[in-house]
């Protein structure tokens, strides 16, 4: 294969990894926002934090494997916590004090994770098994972003399996598309928010975890992973969990594409979608209401 | 009569206290209150936005940035650009802004106009960060010269004395100000508050709703940069990272909530309460923003309409008579 055939294919599995860490950040986003009307800006704050805990854990126990498994749990229960004792509480003033709510505790986030592991960048480092490269039909992978790729359509399968086969998968979507009246017939609906709440952050504490070895640790992580899944969910349509995928993937393979012809203009170019996409759709893509 | 009489007499007392202030607290503390009546104009447009109009900008700060920027450029190319076009430069750059913006933005509201002006905010950012030619990246501009205040026969006042800069910062936001606050009172005022309340309602009255939006968020733009040429004008530095970054956003958002939404005064009282803050808990931790944050969290935990809310609150509890119902 011609040198250039395998730059663009490298590009296109950069972009592949990139967008799938995007959708795994940008689906619990999507589905917080299509229930609790929520859109939590401290989302990705969570996935940093998880990133965070994902080095501490693999700094104690030498086992990235171990940290991978720990750190977005921990990162879960934290959303679980701050659901509980946070939104719901302030749920009464209203989406815009919701809102505004994840701004401080956004805030706050970014000033702990300063306060315990500094404002340097921390590399995490990935085991012998996950890193080099693998040879397929002449061309060369890095393992660890096939591996990236893998493990979020496992995640991503599993997700299915349950919000489309299961009881609490239909719930879930019956209260994406109408809270109120899946309250009114007997549900416990803040149980069900609260484990979507924590699923949500458990799966962008994933993508933090594994996105550590690629972006490295550092506190600006919640601002470039956040903004970026922002756009994928309003682009994508709020609620939408096709369009986040769709978009998450189109997204990422622009920044990829974007880095390696336009490098001045790739991060601008996000944006400029965005916008060109709300000017004729306000809704996004894919969604139904704003 | 007898409250028109106090409300003289506090007006003259203000003014008094304005007028002997950096003779009384020293030069820090001049220069600090020059950063708090900034801000309060900052946080004063957004609040005509969250406030009056029911919409959260989340990227207030490209305007406020694009007003110093502007302010900064023009100071630096054009030899001897004088002071007062330097402050209106910024204004119209941000009041520029907002109206290019505003056909898009005046066809959303709720999370998806929070989202949009995110958005916004980031892309002027970043352009500001990467366009290194126009406005020196992450260094920022700097070393621009500071004109006098020159009146062609009358008087010219040196604005690098920072006491004289005081006066003239404090004089001008003090007219936006009041140009701000009888803008509240105009019919159209009334209009914005409307449309807040009940945007459907004036829909069918009759009034042209996109353009009331675009003409107030074009109001609110322009203030904004009028406050971003004053600080860039009391920095002599403007940096992407200090004018631009997404946590400027977040600060007049802030201030306006402690203080209370929806009143008038209240982001300037926010305003004056962070800035004290700041100023107290940096004696003690750098970790400003952990204690900013966490303030904020209580505020929009416990006291939803800020402290002017509170005020009025425990005034209609302990000092009014028997409610009517």
């Amino acid at each position: 294969m011609s040198p250039t055939a395998v730059l663009y294919v490298a590009q296109a599995i950069h972009g592949l990894a990139y967008g799938m860490l995007l959708f795994l950040v940008a689906s619990g986003l999507t589905l917080i926002f299509g229930m609790m009307g929520i859109l939590n800006i401290a989302h990705a704050s969570f996935a940093m934090l998880s990133a965070y805990f994902c080095y501490q854990v693999l700094l104690m126990t030498g086992n990235f494997w171990v940290a991978l498994l720990i750190a977005p749990v921990v990162a879960g229960i934290c959303g679980v916590l701050t659901e509980r004792f946070l939104l719901r509480t302030v749920h009464k003033h209203g989406h815009l004090a919701e809102l505004l709510i994840t701004v401080g505790i956004m805030t706050v986030i970014l000033e702990i994770v300063k306060i315990f592991w500094g404002a340097e960048s921390l590399v995490v480092k990935i085991p012998q098994s996950l890193s080099g490269l693998v040879n397929f039909a002449g061309l060369t992978y890095p393992i660890y972003r096939l591996f990236i790729i893998g493990l979020s359509i496992v995640i991503l399968g599993f997700m299915a399996l349950i919000l489309f086969k299961t009881r609490l998968g239909k719930i879930v979507r019956a209260a994406v598309s109408d809270a109120d009246m899946v309250s009114a017939l007997g549900i416990n609906t803040p149980l069900v928010f609260m484990l979507v709440f924590g699923i949500g952050i458990w799966l962008a504490g994933v993508a933090g975890a594994v996105a550590g070895p690629l972006l490295t640790v550092f506190p600006g992580m919640a601002d470039q992973l956040g903004m970026d899944a922002f756009v994928v969910v309003v682009v994508g349509g709020f609620g939408s969990l096709g369009g986040a995928f769709i978009v998450a993937l189109f997204l990422g393979e622009l920044n990829a594409y974007g880095i390696q012809f336009i490098p001045r203009l790739a991060p601008v170019l996000m944006f400029a979608f965005m916008a060109f996409v709300l000017a004729f759709k306000p809704m996004g893509l894919f969604g139904e209401r704003e | 009569m007898r409250n028109k009489l106090y409300k003289w007499i506090l007006w003259a007392v203000v003014i008094i206290i304005l007028a002997v202030f950096p003779r009384v607290f020293g030069i820090y503390y001049t220069n600090f209150f020059v950063g708090f009546v900034i801000f309060s104009l900052y946080a004063v447009t957004l609040n005509l936005l969250l406030g009056y109009m029911g919409v959260l900008s989340f990227g207030h700060a490209m305007f406020f940035g694009t007003g110093a920027y502007a302010t900064a450029i023009a100071l630096t190319h054009i030899q001897g650009f004088p002071l007062l076009p330097a402050v209106l430069v910024g204004g119209l750059a941000g009041g520029l802004l907002a109206l290019i913006l505003s056909p898009l933005l005046v066809r959303v509201s709720g999370t998806a106009f929070a989202m949009l002006t995110l958005a916004f905010g980031q892309l002027i950012f970043v352009l500001a960060l990467k366009y290194r030619e126009v406005t020196g990246g992450e260094d920022g501009i700097g070393g621009y010269p500071i004109p006098p205040l020159n009146i062609p026969g009358v008087v010219s006042v040196d604005m690098t004395d920072q006491i004289n800069f005081y006066y003239f910062a404090v004089a001008v936001i003090a007219v936006c100000l009041s140009i701000l606050w009888f803008y509240t009172k105009t019919p159209f005022g009334s209009l914005v508050v409307g449309i807040r309340d009940n945007a459907m309602r004036m829909d069918y009255l009759g009034f042209n709703l996109p353009q009331t939006k675009a003409i107030n968020l074009t109001v609110c733009g322009a203030f904004a940069g009028i406050a971003g040429a004053v600080h860039a004008l009391l920095m002599k530095l403007v940096s992407t990272v200090g004018v631009l970054d997404i946590h400027n956003s977040f600060a007049p958002i802030m201030m306006a909530y402690v203080g209370g939404v929806g009143s008038f005064f209240g982001p300037i009282i926010g305003s004056g309460v962070l800035h004290l803050l700041e100023d107290l808990v940096i004696r003690f931790t750098a970790r400003i923003g952990l204690v900013n944050g966490a303030i904020f969290i209580l505020v929009v935990l416990y006291v939803p309409m800020g402290l002017v809310g509170l005020f009025s609150a425990t005034k209609a509890k302990w000092f009014h008579k028997e409610k009517v119902s």
